[in-house]
């Protein structure tokens, strides 16, 4: 690992350093630290030192050296390079490092690292009584922030179906991420961590956000209200020692005794899924249909010994 | 394969120098608490700099970094006047981060001045692409936090888990803690007399007492996982492709994967949970092993069955 980060640190400073394009063959026999290695084994170092650059967040750059594009070298601009002073007052950097301390993105502190970039930690008065975590699969959902912010195009597959998106936002909500945006037949919102094979195309401003777009409203507040479906509406009976914890669920005024209520459902699935997840203290009473669907559903897990 | 140890490492390294050649003097104990440093690590980072330049890799050429005294010193490093851009992932940590802050109830002014500012830098002209939700607070989480923050006992009523009852219990709440689109405490419980975790949506009523409690000098550190403990009951299922979210909510092991779909292993502190699950899955999920649960899974059944027939 030595080695390796300081072959990093003097190709960087290479790369920064050349007004020009520098050809891997350049690199190969300039930077120290890529030696008398054979051919594969340099290009198997250069090819793990580019993905370094990149994970740090380095813009490297390829581009063709002649206007037949017969060799190609490679760059980092200085200016792009650069963070971008966002011109923080210490208070503010003391409410961020506080909250940087309090939250973290699938387990780990990411807004630390970040803050390390701006200029360090500061010490915060303590607010460890309280803290989140936002789980999160963190690759996709840095390259489709990327997507976003860029106005870029995006391919991927989804419940084993290919689709291609404009991304206009991405929203947190109940303890997953979703990424929001027009397909061509309307609106529509994707959980994250569901999404494969992600592809971010390269064109940057491919697109323009509806005027006034905001991504808090396009998402559905229960996951039962959104989805492909018909819309329907459900009865729906809950037992006096679970009505309050529905009610809350639900976003209703806490009843006293037993709870029935007309719901709208255009995900079926999702919504016996969550009236089962009360076992026998809670009933769909109509429509007939959707009694029938619990029975069936019932009646499969049964089966099997 | 690099390690993300080594990208890391890197990190902080590109972050020091900056930070260190934009000063006149900068005092080591202050780069250990700013950056997260132990001294070894920082000595050895100071040591992989002073070796490392422009090609050529002579004295004139090499970085300086060392030690004086107390003090870091960094020169001959103008490439690395600013630290490298943020990283995606690392912009939206750090914006959601506060974003969440502040959705939490939490944020200052100084917070939200913040998160406008980064906002501008990082997400240029982009208006409201990102929004954090953290579920909304009701008056219980606001109690937890308040009796968490004053070291106060907390008594309330708890409907458990999968256990089909509900206790008043005296809590000492160490943390109040958000995760998964759910608040928790978690705290020492004087019913149960050890350290226990609540989902706050479970609880019915809580009431803050007078009575004044020590906080231990080490809070445990909450996470996402649950641990099982002892008398906790397990069971085998097969999951087939449309169950695959089960992994992602539920504490499982992974037996075996599958071309499409896994055999897992799942804990519950009681049979009922799992039975219900393996009622909501339908035929996606199979119970491979467990006696108590296949009990439990036919009387739930057969009560549902009974229900809708």
């Amino acid at each position: 690992m030595q080695s390796v980060v300081e072959r990093v640190l003097n190709l960087l400073i290479y790369l920064l350093e050349s007004p020009t394009p520098v050809t891997a063959d350049d690199i190969r026999h300039t930077v120290q630290g890529y030696g008398d290695q054979s051919d594969e084994a340099f290009h198997r170092m250069f090819e793990r030192d580019k993905d370094v650059l990149r994970r740090l967040g380095v813009p490297l750059k390829r581009q063709p050296l002649d206007v037949w594009e017969v060799d190609y070298g490679y760059t980092v601009d200085p200016d792009e390079y650069a963070v971008e002073d966002p011109g923080l007052t210490q208070e503010e950097r003391v409410a961020l490092s506080v909250a940087a301390r309090m939250v973290r993105l699938g387990g780990s502190h990411i807004g630390l690292d970040a803050l390390l970039k701006l200029g360090g930690v500061e010490r915060g008065v303590g607010l460890e009584p309280i803290g989140a975590d936002l789980g999160a699969t963190a690759t996709d959902l840095g390259d489709l922030f990327t997507a976003v912010t860029e106005r870029r195009l995006v391919e991927f597959g989804y419940r084993g179906q290919a689709r291609r998106l404009r991304p206009y936002g991405i929203a947190h909500r109940r303890g997953h991420w979703y990424v929001v945006g027009e397909t061509g037949h309307g609106e529509r919102v994707y959980r994250i961590d569901r999404i494969e094979d992600l592809e971010v195309s390269e064109e940057r401003g491919s697109f323009d956000k509806p005027r006034g777009f905001d991504v808090r409203g396009v998402l559905d507040s229960l996951p039962w209200e959104s989805g492909g479906g018909e819309r329907v509406e459900a009865r729906v009976r809950f037992d006096p020692d679970v009505a309050w914890w529905a009610a809350r669920t639900l976003g209703m005024p806490e009843p006293e005794g037993e709870l029935v209520t007309v719901l709208p459902v255009v995900n079926t699935d999702a919504f016996i899924g969550w009236v089962l997840s009360f076992g026998d203290s809670a009933e769909i009473l109509e429509p007939e249909t959707m009694r029938r669907e619990v029975l069936r559903r019932v009646e499969a897990a049964m089966a099997v010994p | 394969m690099t390690s993300s140890r080594t990208v890391s490492r890197l990190s902080r390294i590109l972050a020091l120098i900056p930070y260190v050649l934009e000063r006149d003097s900068v005092e080591m104990g202050e780069v250990l608490e700013r950056f997260g440093y132990t001294p070894e690590q920082l000595s050895r980072d100071l040591d992989t700099v002073f070796v490392c330049g422009l090609p050529g890799y002579g004295p004139g050429e090499l970085m300086e970094a060392y030690l004086d005294e107390d003090v870091v010193v960094i020169d001959a490093a103008d490439y690395f006047t600013r630290a490298p851009r943020l990283t995606p992932t690392e912009a939206l940590g750090l914006l959601a981060a506060g974003m969440t802050v502040i959705d939490m109830g939490e944020g200052n002014p100084a917070l939200q001045s913040a998160v406008g500012k980064l906002s501008k830098v990082l997400v240029p002209g982009a208006g409201p692409v990102l929004s954090v939700d953290v579920l909304d607070e009701n008056e219980h989480v606001r109690r937890l936090k308040e009796a968490a923050a004053a070291s106060r006992v907390v008594r309330i009523v708890y409907r458990s888990v999968g256990r089909e009852q509900t206790t008043e219990r005296d809590v000492e709440p160490w943390i109040v803690f958000h995760t998964l689109g759910t608040w928790y405490v978690v705290g020492h419980c004087r019913l149960v007399g050890g350290e226990r975790t609540f989902r706050v949506d479970r609880i019915k009523e809580s009431e803050m007492l007078d009575e004044v409690f020590r906080r231990p000098s080490r809070v445990p550190v909450p996470g996402i996982g649950y641990t099982p403990s002892e008398g906790d009951i397990s069971c085998v299922i097969d999951l087939d492709a449309e169950a695959m979210w089960v992994p992602e909510y539920y504490p499982v092991e992974i037996l075996e994967r599958r071309q499409s779909g896994a055999r897992v292993r799942f804990w519950a502190p009681d049979p009922e949970v799992a039975a219900r699950l393996l009622l909501r899955l339908g035929s996606a999920g199979r119970l491979v092993e467990g006696p108590e649960v296949a009990g439990r899974l036919r009387e739930l059944g057969s009560s549902l069955l009974a229900l809708y027939s």
